[in-house]
């Protein structure tokens, strides 16, 4: 191939090294590693025209059930194809609700957003 | 891959073994040995790109920034009229085509105009005299006009394509028979039940493939054809294919698919995130009427060169599909064929003039490995249109420096190939407030 393999693997080593083990509890970031990075990228920055980035995001940043709707329902919660971006985000509602306030909390305290923290009892009301 | 490489060169010397032994026809069948023996010979990765345009190429030819910030320029057509037109995803001032030329021969357009009020889009070309468009729900055209835009209203010769945000482009090319074809993309990822979806299986039958996945023909001159109604399901099976173009050396209609994403974060008990990176193939076909690719019951595994099960369909990374064509090629996973061009002119050496170049837009679901692909490649075909010989890189750099670990920090992304009348190659890019790349050949 066109690429250095012995390049790339140890790349990765880099990147999983930061990553928390199989065998550790979840935390925010991993579960927003698991969920949402391959579209969100692990950096936040999102995808061009396709995803959008969650630095200084507006919704991050705003009361805390923007978030947790967005990741309950996905792209529904603010009507199809309203965004601008062209994919549709699907809802994460299998997650638990402790899942999902880690995750809410992983993104609204990282990526330059200060929307604060967000408990597994503010998840459970937003629930359809 | 290794294998095609020894292909070209068994090729050359049968050729070789043929000339020397027949008296009649020698000289077409030397001029056949130079060529074949003259593979493209591309850029390597890693070369440094030139200061002024930010891009690599290959020994010989040489690149002028065409034009800078014309907007999200997509595919791009190179007009008899000396313009270079280009589609806009998103209108500049609420004109959806950009036409470029330019005037003094610097390989800088120094002319700009921009049309098409309330459209915007992704295909363009020339056909027959006309300037073709499309929308993500119609192609339309006008007549070409002398020079810069159209002062008349477009007429709508395809219709009644549902709106959809996901893989909505309706890029389009021609036979140089009549008969014009349609990329309808599909607005899913696996046909999955919900859509992207974790645990979700997919539907069968595909309800998608009925109105979406897949090439229609349309005829090129009857105005206000529904897809539906009046439109032809030339191909299936097909997730999406911004790559679409007429190999007129070949006369068939080639592509090249968008495989499908998110192997690894729905199937992580069957695929690592290096598999998933790799995988699946992005597709070349050779399209014929009927082919199905196989989207979405089966996706090609380039490393075992086989159709595999799509895992929403039972699928478990090792077990074959019987439903689809292989393809005459697959690429590296994700890396985003956004456009195609097979040359007409003779303007560049002989070992690029038959194959198709292939623009990838790049990659944003090899995370977390590096993102790949945004680069121009060559893929060098012979007078029936099969693949001979391994893939070179054309055009490289765009990007930017490397690795790109988030699709974010590329600075360009490669997108629409058309090639001027003079022969040059000209690439554009969307990212940065849109760029258009001029390639000439020079020499050695």
């Amino acid at each position: 191939m066109k690429v250095n393999k012995f390049y790339l693997a140890a790349l990765a080593g880099a990147v999983f090294s930061t990553s928390v083990s199989a065998q550790d509890p979840p935390t925010g970031r991993s579960l927003y590693e698991e969920n949402c990075a391959v579209c969100h990228q692990y950096d936040g920055g999102g995808v061009p025209f396709m995803q959008p980035e969650l630095f200084s995001s507006k919704r991050a940043n705003a009361p805390k059930g923007g978030v947790i709707d967005i990741i309950l329902f996905g792209s529904a919660a603010e009507g199809t194809g309203q965004s601008g971006f062209s994919n549709e985000m699907p809802g994460f509602d299998y997650l638990t609700n402790r899942e999902i306030a880690l995750i809410a909390t992983y993104v609204r305290t990282n990526f330059e957003n200060n929307g604060g923290a967000v408990i597994a009892d503010d998840v459970q009301p937003r629930r359809k | 891959m290794n294998s095609k490489i020894f292909g070209v060169g068994l090729t050359a010397l049968a050729l070789v073994g043929c000339s020397a032994s027949e008296d009649t026809n020698h000289e077409a069948q030397q001029k056949i040995v130079a060529e074949v023996s003259m593979p493209a010979v591309g850029v390597a990765d890693g070369a440094a790109v030139d200061a002024t345009t930010g891009i690599s190429l290959p020994a010989g030819f040489s690149a002028t920034i065409f034009a800078d910030e014309v907007g999200q320029v997509r595919h791009i057509v190179a007009a008899p009229n000396g313009w270079v037109y280009g589609a806009l995803r998103v209108s500049m001032r609420g004109n959806g085509v950009v036409a470029l030329r330019d005037t003094d021969g610097d390989g800088v357009a120094d002319q700009r105009e921009y049309f098409g009020q309330s459209i915007q889009g992704s295909g363009i070309g020339v056909n027959n005299g006309y300037l073709y468009f499309s929308t993500d729900t119609a192609i339309m055209r006008w007549p070409l006009p002398e020079s810069g835009a159209p002062t008349d209203e477009p007429t709508v010769i395809a219709e009644g394509f549902v709106s959809e945000t996901q893989h909505a482009s309706k890029n389009f090319t021609f036979d140089g028979e009549g008969n014009m074809y349609v990329n309808v993309g599909a607005p899913s990822n696996a046909c999955m039940t919900e859509m992207r979806k974790k645990g979700s299986p997919g539907m069968r039958p595909c309800p998608i493939l009925e109105k979406y996945a897949g090439v229609w023909r349309f005829d090129a001159d009857t105005p206000g054809q529904d897809q539906m109604a009046d439109g032809h399901r030339y191909a299936t099976g097909i997730r999406n294919a911004l790559a679409l173009d007429w190999n007129t050396h070949a006369d068939a209609l080639y592509l090249a698919q968008h495989g499908r994403d998110q192997l690894a974060s729905f199937f992580p008990e069957m695929f690592t995130n290096e598999q998933s990176a790799e995988l699946p193939s992005e597709e070349f076909h050779r399209l014929d009427d009927g082919y199905d690719v196989g989207w979405p019951y089966s996706y090609y595994d380039h490393m075992k060169d086989e159709r595999m099960v799509m895992p929403e369909y039972g699928g478990d990374g090792q077990t074959v599909s019987s439903e689809g064509e292989k393809p005459l090629f697959g690429f590296p996973g994700h890396w985003a064929p956004n456009g195609m061009m097979f040359l007409e002119g003779d303007a560049l050496p002989a070992g690029y003039r038959k194959g198709a170049f292939i623009a990838f837009h790049g990659s944003w679901n090899r995370a977390p490995m590096p993102q790949q692909g945004y680069r121009v490649v060559y893929l060098p075909l012979n007078d029936d249109g099969a693949v001979a010989g391994d893939w070179v890189t054309f055009a490289n750099g765009f990007a930017g420096p490397e690795p790109v670990m988030s699709p974010r920090n590329a600075v360009h992304r490669p997108m629409g190939l058309t090639e001027g009348p003079d022969g040059a190659i000209y690439i554009s890019s969307l990212m940065s407030g849109g760029r258009v790349w001029k390639v000439t050949y020079e020499g050695e």
